[in-house]
C-alpha cells in the first residue's frame, strides 16, 4: 500500500435544476491522496468550493460501501468509472494518475431526468418494481421456511440476480437507454424461485410493460450494462426475461 | 428483429447452397436457376415473402434505431465503450444499411435481369473490377452484421445458458466467416479469372 | 414524565399472547379511515408500512433518499438470528431470549426481548415467502451459521448481503402496496418537525430535498423508523444521511430519550487513514471465526508483520480469554484493541490498528476454503486498502456502528408522546447496553412486521381522536418554526465565506470530542471536560458556519447543517447520560468501574434501570428519569468470557 498525492483536472457537468440547461465547468485539485475514494475526492472539491463561496457540486451518495446504489456518475465515458464491478464510492484514486483530466457527467437517459448537477431522478426503476417485482404475500400466514425447499444452486443463481443495487448504471451506459438488465434481474430472481411461480406470467408482462411505459429504450444486446454493472449481473438475466416474456405473451 | 433475422439467416443458407453450384460451373448454376424458375409459384411466394421479411427487418431496425436514440437522450461528452470489440454491435444500423443498398442493386441486376442467361449475367458482372469490390465490401458488411446479429438473435430468443454458451460464442465467429467465405469466393473466383 | 412500561401480566412466555388478546382491535372496514405516517424505509419502516397497508390503514411513508430501497439496513452483512433450531443444536426461543438479554448486559426489558425471540421465527418464514434468496444446504433446506460468538448456529444469511436481501424483500412488499395505492410514498423528503395537537402526535412537517418546499402532513399516528445516531461521531459505519433529527425533534416535543450513551463500537472495521475520510467501512464479524487478532509485543514495533516472529507477537484476545478467544463479544474485542493501541502497540501508519491474521487458517484449511468463506470480504478489503489479506494480515480498528439507545418506548413501542411510535434502531427497546451480532435485522423486522400492527390497533381502538387536518393552527406554526430555523442556519452566510468554517469542519470537531471522551471508554473527568467544551463548538457552529445557496433549492450543505445542529444539541444528553451512569455495562465502560482484572464491572444495585432524558427547554439542563428494570425470569450475572 503506497500512498501518493496526485493533481487532477476535473470537468464536471453543472446544472442548476431540472429546467436549466447545464454545461461543463473545469476545476483543478492538488494533492489528492491516492487512498481517497472518488467521492472523498469530490468532498475535497466541495469543501474548496464552499470556502471560495462557490456552489458545491451536488451528487447523490449514502452508504459509501457499494451497496445502497445511491451514488453514480459517468467518469470519462464509463458509468461508475474505469474499475470493473466497482461503484463510484468504492473507486479509489489510486486508479488515476497525476495530470489526468476526469470528465464527470450525470447518468443520462430520457427516463432519468437531471435534478441538479450529477443528481438524477431514477424513480422510474421503482415504478418497474411496483408493477410486479414482488411475491404477493401478506405479512403473517407464511409457511415454515423449510417447507419451501430450494436447491442450493438455484438459491445461488437467484442470489446472483438479486444482488442488483438499483443504481441505474445499466441504463446510463446502454447506448439505447434500456433498463433490461435491471428488470431482467428481478424477473429472473423470482422466476427461478418456487415462491415466484404463481405470478410468473403476470409479473413478466407487467414489468416489461411498465419498463416500456417509462421511456426506456430497447435492448440490442450491446452488453454495456453487464460490463459496467457494479455487481457483475449477467445479461443471462435478460435472456431469461425474454424467455419469460415470450412464454407469457405467446402461451398466455 | 430476431424472428425476421432468423428467417433471413435461413434464406442466406439456401442462397449460399445455390451459389455453391457456381464453384462447379456457370452451366450448373444456370441449370439450378432454370430448375428454380420452372416452379413460378414457389419463386413468387418465396420472393415476395423474402421481400416482406427483409422489409420488416429493415424498417423495424431503423425504427428501433431512432427510438433508442431518443431514449438515450443527450449523449456523453466522452464517447467510449466499456465492452471491448463492440464495433459490430454499435454499427448494426450502418452495416444494415449497406446490406440494404447492396440488396437493392443486386436484385435490380440479377433478379430482374434475364433469368434465361443468368449464368452469363453473373460472369459478365464480375468481370468488372469495381462491381467485384463492391460485392466484397458488402459481404464484409454482412459478416460484421452477422457477427453481432446471430448471437443477438439467440440472446433475444432467450438462448443463454452456461452449458451452451461456449458453443454459441464459437458460432458467432463460424457463422459470419462461413457466409463471408462462400459468398465472396464467387467474385474472387471471377476476379482472378478462375470462374467459368 | 411518566414511564409506564405497560408490560402485560402473566408468565413470560404468555405475555405477548395475553396482550394481543386483551388489545383492542380496529374493524377491517374502519381501518381505511385511519391514517398512519411512517418516517423511514429501512427494515422497520418498510415492513411496518407494508404491513399496515395490507391490514387496510391509509399509510403515508417518507424517506430521505431517492428510493425506499436505499435505507441503511441495506448495508448489514452478516445475517439475521431466529430460534428455529433447524440445526438441532439446542437452540430455543428461551435461549435466544437469554443470549440477547445477557449480551445486552441485563439492561433491557425482559418482556420485550422475549417477544423478539418469539417472533423471530415468523420473520424467517415471511422473508422466505417473499423470495429472499437465503443460503441453502444441498438438500434445499435453509443454511445457518454461528455468528458473533453464539454457541448455536441460528443465523440465517444471504451471502454477505443479508441486510440488502431482507430490505429488498420489505421494499418489494412496500412496492406492492404503493402500486395498490394503499401507501403514498414520498421520497427525498426530510422530516423537520413533529406536530402535536392536544399533546398527541398528529403529523409532521417535511422538507422536499429537491425544491426546499415545506409541507405539512396530518395523521392519526406517527411512526418513526429513522435509525440510529452513530453519525454524531462524524466517522461511523452509518450511511452519510443517517441522522438523529427526527428523533431529536420528537424529543424536544416531549418524547423521552433512553440510554443515549449506549453506542456500539464494532471491532472489525477498516482503520482510518486520513483526515479527508468521510466514513468507516465495516468488515463482517464472521472474519473473527478464522482470523487471529494480534499486535507486536514490543511497543512501537514498525517491522512488517511477516518479519515479526511468532514469539514476539501478542495474541492478546486468545491469551486473555482462553475459552472465547477471538470470538469475545463486540464490546470486549473493541475495548481490548483500544487498550493495545493506547499502550503503543498499534500497527499501521497511524498506529491505530491491530492485525487480523488468516495465515494459520490458510495453512490449516487451504486458501480455497478460506476464500470460499471470506472471498468477497477480502476483495472489499483489497479494493479499499490495496492490500491482499492472503498475503499480509488485515488491519482492523473499532468504529462506531450501532446505537442501542433511542427513543424510550413502552411494550407497545409507543414513546412518551401518545400516538408517536418508534421502531427499529430508532427506539431503545431490545438490545440493552450491547447488541449481539445478527440481532439488528431481527429487531427491525420484528417491530415492523409483527408488533406495530397489533399495538397500533390497540391504540386506535382505545383512544378517541378528533378529526385533525393540516388546517389546524399547530401545522402552520410548526412550519413557521422550521422556516425560522432554516433562516437562522443561513443567516451567517450572507457576508460570504471569509473567516467562516464549513459544516464538516465543525462536525469533525464534534466527532473527535465524542470519540475521545464518550467513545470506547469513558471517565468522569473526560466526560466533564467534554460537557464544558461542547457549548463552544455549538457557538462556533451558530456564529461561523458558512452554508452556500438558499433554502429554496436542492442544497446539500444546508441539509447537513440542519442535521449537525441537532447532533450538537443531542451530544449533550449523550455525554450527560454517560456521566450519570457510573457503572460499566455492555458497550459503556467507565474507567472507574472495573474489576481487579480490568474487566467491566456492572453495578446492579444502583444502575439496573433505563435512563430516560426529558427535554426542559433551550439552555436548560435536561432531567433524568429512571425506569427500573426487574428480572423475574433470569438472574443478572456478571458476564465473563474468560
Amino acid at each position: 500500500m503506497t500512498t501518493k498525492s496526485i493533481d487532477l483536472s476535473l470537468e464536471i457537468w453543472r446544472q442548476k435544476d431540472s429546467k436549466a440547461t447545464g454545461d461543463f465547468e473545469t476545476y483543478t485539485l492538488q494533492n489528492i491522496s491516492t487512498d481517497m475514494s472518488f467521492l472523498e475526492m469530490l468532498d475535497v472539491l466541495n469543501e474548496n468550493l464552499t470556502r471560495e463561496g462557490r456552489d458545491p457540486v451536488a451528487f447523490d451518495h449514502d452508504c459509501r460501501e457499494g451497496i445502497c446504489g445511491m451514488c453514480g456518475a459517468v467518469v470519462n465515458g464509463i458509468a461508475h468509472g474505469p474499475e470493473p464491478e466497482t461503484t463510484l464510492c468504492q473507486l479509489h484514486m489510486r486508479h488515476f494518475n497525476s495530470g489526468d483530466t476526469l470528465v464527470i457527467e450525470p447518468f443520462r437517459s430520457r427516463a432519468f431526468p437531471i435534478m441538479k448537477d450529477l443528481i438524477t431522478d431514477r424513480s422510474a426503476l421503482d415504478r418497474i418494481i411496483q408493477a410486479g417485482g414482488y411475491v404477493s404475500v401478506n405479512t403473517g400466514g407464511a409457511p415454515d421456511g423449510n417447507a419451501i425447499p430450494i436447491p442450493s444452486t438455484t438459491a445461488e443463481l437467484a442470489m446472483d440476480a438479486a444482488s442488483c443495487i438499483g443504481c441505474g448504471a445499466c441504463v446510463a451506459s446502454c447506448p439505447n437507454g434500456a433498463a433490461m438488465l435491471f428488470t431482467g434481474a428481478k424477473i429472473s430472481q423470482l422466476s427461478l424461485l418456487s415462491q415466484g411461480q404463481p405470478e410468473r406470467k403476470e409479473r413478466a408482462m407487467a414489468m416489461v410493460t411498465a419498463m416500456d411505459k417509462e421511456g426506456f429504450g430497447n435492448c440490442t444486446n450491446e452488453r454495456e450494462c453487464e460490463a459496467v454493472c457494479p455487481k457483475g449481473i449477467s445479461i443471462r438475466n435478460i435472456a431469461i426475461m425474454n424467455r419469460e416474456y415470450v412464454k407469457a405473451s405467446v402461451l398466455g | 428483429m430476431a424472428i425476421t433475422g432468423c428467417c433471413l439467416v435461413l434464406f442466406l443458407c439456401s442462397h449460399a447452397a445455390g451459389n455453391a453450384t457456381l464453384f462447379y460451373s456457370t452451366q450448373l448454376f444456370q441449370a439450378y436457376a432454370d430448375q428454380l424458375h420452372s416452379h413460378p409459384l414457389i419463386v413468387s411466394v418465396f420472393s415476395k415473402g423474402l421481400f416482406l421479411i427483409f422489409a420488416v427487418h429493415a424498417i423495424t431496425g431503423s425504427l428501433l434505431f431512432l427510438q433508442n436514440r431518443k431514449a438515450r437522450g443527450q449523449g456523453y461528452k466522452i464517447q467510449t465503450r466499456a465492452v471491448k470489440n463492440s464495433q459490430a454491435s454499435s454499427t448494426m444500423i450502418y452495416s444494415g444499411l449497406l446490406i440494404l443498398l447492396f440488396a437493392l442493386i443486386h436484385t435490380a441486376v440479377v433478379s430482374f435481369g434475364d433469368h434465361g442467361k443468368i449464368g452469363i449475367t453473373i460472369s459478365e458482372l464480375f468481370d468488372s473490377f469495381f462491381v467485384s469490390i463492391f460485392y466484397l465490401i458488402a459481404f464484409i458488411g454482412l459478416a460484421l452484421h452477422l457477427s453481432h446479429g446471430f448471437w443477438s438473435m439467440l440472446q433475444t430468443f432467450g438462448v443463454n445458458h452456461p452449458r451452451y454458451n461456449k458453443l454459441i460464442s464459437r458460432l458467432t465467429y463460424v457463422v459470419p466467416v462461413f457466409f463471408l467465405l462462400i459468398f465472396s469466393a464467387i467474385p474472387l473466383l471471377f476476379l482472378f479469372g478462375t470462374g467459368q | 414524565m411518566e414511564l409506564k412500561s405497560n408490560v402485560p401480566a402473566g408468565p413470560l412466555a404468555d405475555k405477548w399472547d395475553n396482550h394481543r388478546f386483551s388489545s383492542k382491535l380496529v374493524n377491517p372496514a374502519n381501518r381505511r379511515k385511519y391514517k398512519a405516517i411512517v418516517v423511514g424505509t429501512g427494515l422497520a419502516g418498510a415492513s411496518a408500512s407494508a404491513t399496515l397497508a395490507e391490514q387496510g390503514y391509509d399509510v403515508s411513508t417518507f424517506c430521505i433518499q431517492d428510493s425506499p430501497r436505499r435505507a441503511h439496513s441495506i448495508a448489514a452483512q452478516g445475517g439475521i438470528n431466529a430460534a428455529k433450531n433447524y440445526q438441532n443444536d439446542g437452540d430455543s426461543i428461551y435461549r435466544l431470549f437469554y443470549d440477547t438479554i445477557k449480551g445486552g448486559d441485563f439492561r433491557s426489558r425482559e418482556a420485550n426481548v422475549y417477544r423478539l425471540a418469539q417472533v423471530s421465527n415468523n420473520i424467517i418464514d415471511q422473508c422466505v415467502a417473499q423470495g429472499v434468496p437465503f443460503a441453502r444446504e444441498y438438500g434445499g433446506t435453509l443454511a445457518n451459521r454461528s455468528f458473533g460468538g453464539a454457541q448455536v448456529s441460528r443465523t440465517f444469511y444471504a451471502r454477505g448481503q443479508t441486510g440488502q436481501q431482507l430490505l429488498l424483500g420489505a421494499y418489494s412488499a412496500l412496492s406492492r402496496q404503493i402500486k395498490a395505492a394503499k401507501v403514498t410514498m414520498h421520497t427525498r423528503q426530510e422530516m423537520m418537525e413533529l406536530v402535536l395537537v392536544d399533546g398527541t402526535a398528529r403529523g409532521i412537517v417535511t422538507r422536499d430535498i429537491i425544491s426546499g418546499k415545506l409541507t405539512s402532513h396530518s395523521a392519526d399516528v406517527v411512526i418513526l423508523a429513522t435509525g440510529g445516531y452513530g453519525n454524531a461521531y462524524f466517522l461511523s459505519t452509518n450511511a452519510m444521511a443517517s441522522n438523529v433529527t427526527a428523533a431529536w425533534r420528537a424529543h424536544k416535543k416531549g418524547a423521552g430519550f433512553a440510554n443515549p450513551c449506549f453506542v456500539q463500537i464494532h471491532p472489525t472495521c477498516i482503520p482510518v487513514h486520513g483526515s479527508y475520510q468521510s466514513k468507516l467501512t465495516l468488515m463482517s464479524e464472521s472474519l473473527r471465526n478464522d482470523g487471529r487478532v494480534w499486535v507486536p509485543k514490543k511497543p512501537g514495533d514498525t517491522r512488517k508483520p511477516a518479519s515479526i516472529p511468532e514469539e514476539e507477537r501478542d495474541y492478546y484476545l486468545e491469551n486473555k480469554y482462553p475459552s472465547f478467544g477471538n470470538l469475545v463479544p463486540r464490546d470486549v474485542a473493541s475495548r481490548n484493541a483500544k487498550e493495545q493501541c493506547d499502550a503503543g502497540k498499534g500497527v499501521g501508519s497511524t498506529q491505530l490498528a491491530v492485525y487480523l491474521d488468516f495465515a494459520e487458517a490458510i495453512r490449516r484449511d487451504g486458501e480455497a476454503t478460506i476464500l470460499k468463506k471470506y472471498g468477497n470480504l477480502f476483495q472489499m478489503y483489497e479494493k479499499i486498502t490495496d492490500s491482499n489479506p492472503l498475503d499480509e494480515p488485515m488491519m482492523i480498528y473499532p468504529a462506531v456502528h450501532y446505537t442501542m439507545g433511542g427513543l424510550w418506548v413502552d411494550y407497545n413501542l409507543m414513546t412518551t408522546i401518545p400516538g408517536l411510535f418508534a421502531i427499529g434502531e430508532c427506539n431503545f427497546s431490545d438490545h440493552g447496553a450491547n447488541r449481539l451480532g445478527a440481532s439488528a435485522l431481527m429487531q427491525g423486522l420484528a417491530d415492523g412486521y409483527f408488533i406495530i400492527g397489533n399495538t397500533i390497533a390497540n391504540y386506535l381502538g382505545s383512544t378517541p381522536l378528533d378529526a385533525v387536518d393540516t388546517e389546524h393552527p399547530q401545522f402552520p406554526q410548526a412550519e413557521k418554526q422550521v422556516q425560522d430555523r432554516i433562516a437562522k442556519l443561513l443567516k451567517n452566510s450572507e457576508g460570504g465565506p471569509e473567516g467562516k468554517i464549513t459544516v464538516d469542519d465543525i462536525h469533525k470537531e464534534l466527532g473527535l470530542l465524542l470519540w475521545d471522551h464518550c467513545g470506547m471508554s469513558r471517565d468522569k473527568e473526560g466526560l466533564e471536560k467534554a460537557l464544558t467544551e461542547l457549548p463552544a463548538i455549538q457557538e462556533k457552529f451558530w456564529k461561523h458556519v458558512y452554508i452556500p445557496g438558499s433554502g429554496e433549492e436542492l442544497n446539500q450543505s444546508l441539509e447537513r447543517a440542519g442535521r449537525l445542529a441537532d447532533f450538537l444539541e443531542f451530544a449533550e444528553i449523550m455525554i450527560r447520560d454517560a456521566l450519570a451512569r457510573e457503572e460499566s455495562c455492555g458497550c459503556h465502560l467507565r474507567e472507574e468501574s472495573q474489576t481487579e482484572e480490568n474487566e467491566a464491572k456492572r453495578d446492579d444495585n444502583n444502575y439496573s434501570h433505563v435512563a430516560v432524558w426529558e427535554y426542559q427547554g433551550e439552555s436548560k439542563e435536561p432531567t433524568l428519569h429512571k425506569e427500573e428494570l426487574s428480572f423475574e425470569n433470569v438472574t443478572p450475572s456478571q458476564r465473563s468470557y474468560k
